[in-house]
Parts: structure tokens; sequence; C-alpha cells
């Protein structure tokens, strides 16, 4: 029972952090399906950059954590601005310019992976290895029954994305920035007219959006694997807009659903492992979460209500 | 003055108003190469001799040297072979497009047909006659039954097919490679078991003009249905509701088309190509399946399809350009010392290029429209 709690936890929270960037984006109106594509990116970036850091100035890789975390959310937010232009400026159809930018990104980070990992290291591998995390029980919250598990082995990229959700959960609902972003998802002449730039603001969203799916990502590689590797793109940055979908693009349904699907994920696992099952029905086990993403659309898409201007690229002159 | 006349000149090449849909991809992929060149010269390698060698290795320029029974007519045909699943993925894709329906689940649709391909026939031995067509038809029924699938759940329950077919791209992923680990795997290569000759859609190794050359069977097939695709989104009327639907969906509902049975329809008319994709790609290239694995040409194409402005001939003609990239990566990076990730990023940033085509034909239009106005103006 703790261990579908930690797992759990460990899983549904970068996926949570993720959704918050998906929501950011498509409440401001522009849809993103780069998610995926921008948590690699952003990992790739972060672990890329902890390894030349401690490989130059020979910085043990378990003090870089917070550095990693920061410059991934960077490394997010630069290769999302690319989804901005395609978007907003080149007004591409934004759905393509989400599977593009994955693609690229899935491309890209591999390429220069290899190519990186040759020429620095000299080495032949597709692999960053960025150590792993420190874990940490907070002792007199953890003795409580049951619940005690989610205080337990808490990797402290937990914390940081909890306060950065609340954050933003905050900004997105009290703030003047929050009411005119999504204003913009749900009618952008309004905003145009109170005088406030329309594209500005999806821009903003958008970056935001690429900074917290590069948290995301690098908590996966943290947590997951203790590597970035192109085993990073394992769909996750879909489940989280599965996710917000089925959170009708409000924070705390979203919260629900991401953890409904970490607890999926790591509840497979310990049955499998209740049942002593062979090795090979994990291939079984992992379609849990993907299975269950599609029969709660199956019940709850049709109550679904997106932002109104969702995917509408704004024309001032249009009426 | 020079930029003038450069502008002039590049005005004259690809400002051709009725020329757009053939100049618009081609200078979308000369950007593309012009900058995967930079990143190519970046890395210190000349990347006049990475192009030719992707040529080389697709069997469009001579090799220095050739193994037994090998030319580049061998090359060539090979690479006909790699691009017959590339050209019925893109029509796949294009025809859910042009009907207003994203298709990303093009590879799972693959893997779904391919797989009961593999197991139904291609481990039956049965005869040649029967087992090809059977091959054919399983594919195509396959593909369908997702296709329509996704279809009939964005119809029934509003569910974007975007995600409904991302989530059946792992799930069909996951479930096959349990079933191919536990009942098919060759211990050896780690695939599935090989299939029979017979339910081959590739004739391989077919001894002529003393060379070995592949076959491809579904190369003819796929010309054949790409015509057939023109002419059925021109001519029929289901093509026309198809189309309609893409274009608007209430503008179709109100002239009384019902829009979401054209939408399923849709769908299972793209599956089914997804599924001919499959079955010359699993049963035709390849011989197998590798378990766990997608086939990342369900995600090329949609830049194929894109690429070729979902035209047929225009599919035909980027898939015959992507594939050269593809096909020649791996002898480019063999002889260039240049990385054979470098394709899949030259593909994704013609990609990129394409999504943007809209723009880019906008621009031209402008600066043409910019350029005619002052040169009236001069001449009053």
């Amino acid at each position: 029972m703790e261990t579908i709690i930690i797992d759990g936890l460990s899983f549904g929270l970068p996926l949570f952090i993720m959704a918050i960037g998906g929501i950011y984006s498509e409440r401001s109106g522009i849809i993103n399906l780069a998610i995926e594509g921008l948590q690699g990116f952003g990992a790739f970036f972060g672990s890329l950059s902890i390894i030349l850091v401690g490989h130059f100035f020979d910085i043990p890789l378990q003090k870089l954590f917070y550095l990693a975390l920061l410059l991934s959310m960077f490394g997010g937010m630069l290769f999302s601005t690319l989804h901005g232009l395609l978007c907003i400026k080149f007004k591409a159809n934004q759905v393509i310019s989400g599977v593009v930018i994955n693609i690229l990104s899935m491309a890209l980070t591999i390429f220069l992976t290899t190519q990186i990992n040759s020429i620095v290291f000299g080495a032949m591998s597709d692999k960053f290895r960025i150590g792993t995390s420190n874990r940490f029980t907070i002792e007199f919250l953890a003795k409580i029954p049951i619940v005690g598990a989610a205080f337990k082995n808490i990797y402290p990229f937990q914390v940081v994305i909890l306060i950065i959700a609340v954050f933003a959960a905050y900004v997105l609902n009290k703030t003047r920035f929050g009411l005119r972003l999504r204003a913009c998802g749900d009618n952008p002449h309004s905003v145009d007219a109170a005088g406030v730039e329309v594209s500005r603001i999806q821009y903003l969203a958008v970056m935001i959006s690429g900074a917290l799916s590069g948290l995301g990502g690098i908590s996966f590689a943290y947590s997951i694997s203790t590597n970035f590797s192109p085993a990073i793109y394992m769909g996750y940055g879909y489940l989280a807009i599965a996710a917000l979908i089925f959170g009708n693009w409000k924070v705390l349904p979203t919260f629900g659903a991401c953890l409904l699907f970490g607890f999926a994920r790591s509840g497979g696992y310990y049955i499998a492992q209740l049942l002593k099952m062979p090795s090979t029905f994990s291939d079984l086990i992992m379609i849990l979460p993907y299975v269950l993403t599609l029969l709660l659309l199956i019940f709850f898409s049709k109550a679904n209500h997106p932002p109104r201007a969702l995917g509408e690229i704004y024309d001032k002159g249009k009426r | 003055m020079i930029r003038a006349k450069m502008n002039k000149a590049f005005l004259k090449i690809f400002g051709k108003e009725e020329w757009y849909l053939v100049t618009i991809p081609v200078f979308l992929i000369l950007l593309s190469f012009i900058v995967a060149a930079i990143i190519i010269i970046f890395l210190g390698k000349n990347p006049f001799l990475a192009f030719y060698n992707l040529l080389q290795g697709s069997g469009l320029a001579p090799k220095p040297a050739y193994g037994g029974h090998k030319s580049m007519l061998t090359d060539f045909l090979s690479l006909l072979n790699y691009m017959t699943p590339m050209i019925f993925a893109s029509l796949s894709v294009a025809i859910a497009l042009k009907g207003g329906l994203f298709n990303i689940g093009v590879s799972g649709q693959m893997l779904f047909g391919g797989f009961f391909a593999t197991i139904l026939v291609g481990y039956s031995g049965l005869d040649w006659a029967i087992a090809k067509p059977l091959v054919l038809i399983v594919g195509i029924i396959g593909g369908a039954i997702i296709g329509g699938l996704i279809g009939l759940l964005k119809h029934k329950f509003n569910i974007n097919e975007v995600v409904s077919s991302i989530m059946f791209n792992y799930i069909i992923q996951y479930v096959f490679s349990f079933f191919i680990h536990g009942y098919y795997i060759d211990p050896v290569s780690r695939q599935s078991k090989y299939i029979s000759d017979a339910s081959r859609l590739t004739l391989v190794n077919v001894q002529m003009f003393n060379l070995k050359m592949d076959l491809s069977i579904g190369f003819i097939i796929a010309i054949i249905l790409a015509i057939a695709v023109k002419v059925f989104l021109d001519k029929s009327r289901l093509g026309f509701e198809i189309k309609a639907v893409g274009a608007n969906h209430k503008g179709a509902n109100y002239a009384g088309i019902n829009v979401g049975r054209t939408r399923v329809l849709t769908m299972l008319i793209s599956g089914a190509f997804a599924g001919l994709a499959g079955v010359t790609y699993y049963l035709g290239y390849f011989a197998s399946i590798q378990p766990r694995v997608l086939p990342s040409m369900g995600f090329d194409a949609i830049a194929v399809a894109l690429l070729g402005n979902l035209h047929s001939y225009g599919i035909i003609a980027a898939s015959f350009i992507i594939s050269i990239i593809d096909k020649g990566s791996t002898y480019m990076s063999s002889k260039a010392g240049v990385r054979q990730e470098i394709a899949s990023v030259i593909t994704a940033l013609i990609l990129l290029f394409s999504a943007c085509s809209v723009y880019v034909q906008h621009k031209i239009q402008s600066k043409k429209d910019n350029l005619e106005y002052k040169a009236r103006k001069e001449i009053k």
C-alpha cells in the first residue's frame, strides 16, 4: 500500500505540473500538444548543462540538482518559443505545430545526445547519466497510518512542484494577468478592446507552459531512470493533456486526474508483483494509464467545455 | 540594389501563382537542407559530400564499389520498396486531414494491421496466390477497425481524435509487444519470427541480369491507389462530403451532410490506408515485427502529406524525397561520418518548415504585390 502511494505521487506530480503548463497554454487559446516534446527538450537541456558543469568544474552531480531543475525549465521555455512563433506569428495549424515540435524535439535531442557524448566524453551512448536524487522523509507526519506514506521517501522535486503548482493556480485564478490570460482563450476581442496585446499574453502563456513541462521532464528523468535518454519520450506529455481535458481545463480536477493516473500505474505494478507475474506482463500493465484515459474520456468528454476560442488564431480584423 | 535584384530573381522562380503547389514545397525543402548543411558544416564535415552520399545510398548516384549481385538498380529498387508504405501512410494522413481530422495514430494502425496479417497469414503456410491478397485484406480490415473506432469515439463521445489515437498507439504497442514476446518471438533476432516468403508482399532476391533484386508488389498498388484517391476525392460524392466537412463542418451540416457519419467514414478509409502501410512495411520491406517499437514512419508520414500539399501526386513526390533521406542515411553515416540521426533531424526540419507553408505563401504573395505596386508607380 505504501509503495503505491509513494510511487504514485512521484509519477503523478510531474504529470500534474506538465498539465498545469498545458492549462496555461490552452486557457490562453493556444492548443499545446507540444508538451511531450517540451518536457523531453527541457530534460535534455537540464541534464546536458549539469553534466557539462559537473565535468568541467568537477562538481558532484548530486549537488547540481536544483540547477538541473532550473535549467530544465529554461530549456523547456526556450523550445516553447518555437511553438509560440509557429502558432502566433506564422499562423500554423496549432495541432500540427505541436506534433512537429514533438518530432523535432525527439530527433534533435537524440542526435545531439549521441553527438555530444562522442565529442565531449568520447563515449558511444545515447544517455546522459545525471545520478540519483536524494529522497527524504518527514518523520512525524510519516507515522500517520496510510496517508503518512505520502510523506515518506519524497523526492525534493515533488516539493518544488507543489509550491509552483499552488503559485500557478493562484496566478491563473486570482490575478489580473490570469484573468487576461483566461479571457484570451474565451474571447480575445474583449482583451484587445481592453487595450492589452493578445499575442503578448499568448506568448507568455506558451512559455510558461514550456517551463513547467521542462520541470516535469527533468523530474521524470530523475525519478524513473536516473538518466536522460530517448526513453523519456514515453507519451507522458500526452497523458498530461488527457489529464487536463479530463480535468475540464481547471487546476484542481486536473490534480485529481493526475493522481489517478499515478496510482493506476503504481497499483498495476504492485498487483503484478503480488501475483508474481513474469516480467513480460509488465507490457500489459504499462497500458493501464492509457486505457484508463480512454475510458474516462468516454464518460466525461461530453460534459467538457474547452475554452471557446481554443485553436483559433487571433485575427484583429475578424468579427 | 543587389537585394532588390535578388528579390526579383527569387520571385521569378518561386512567385508564379499557378505553380505554388510545387514551388513552395521545393523552397521549404531547400530551406531545410540549408539548415541541415549548416549543422553539418558546424560538425566539421562537407555537407555536399554528405548529401551526395544520401543519393548514393538510395541508388540515385553510383557508389564507388558494389558487392556481388548488387548495383545502382538494386539500391533503387530497395528505395521503391521502402517508399511503398510511406506512400500509403501519407495518403492515410492526407485523407484524414482533408476531412478535418488529424490521424496521428497511423503508426498504431500500421502495427495493428501488420500484426494480424503476420499471425493470421504470415505464419499460415498458405499458397502465395491466396496468401498475398489475404495479407492485403487483413491489413485493410485491421487498420480500418482502429481508424473507424477513433472516428466513432469522436462522433459518439466527442473525444479529440488526437488524444484517442495517441492512447491507441500506446495500447497497441504494448499489447502486441506482450503477445510477440510471449508467443511469436525469435530468440536470436529478438523480433517476431520471420513470415513465410509466400505471404510476403516483396519478392526478395529475384535473379535478373545477374543481379539479386527486391521487387515490391505493393509499390504498383500504391501508385494505383494514389491515383484512385485523387479521383475519389475529386469526383465521388463521399469525397466531396469529406472535403466539405473538413473545410467547414457547420456549413456541411447546414447543407445536409451527416457530419458524424462522414467523419467515421473518413477515419475508416484513413485507417484502411494505414493498414496497407502496415502490411507493406512489416510483410513487405521487413518480414518480422520488432516488439515495443512503433514505426516512426507513421509520424514522418505527416511531414510527407503536408509537404505534398495533401495531393496524391505531391505525396508520391514527397515520399520519394523523404525516403531518399531515410534510406541514404545509413550509407551517409558510414561514408561521411555524419551520424545517422541527422536524417530524422532533416525530416523534422522539413516538417517544421512545411507547417509554415501558408505563411510562406502569404509572404511571397505580398512581396510580389509590393514589387508590382512599385513597378506600376515608376511607370506613372
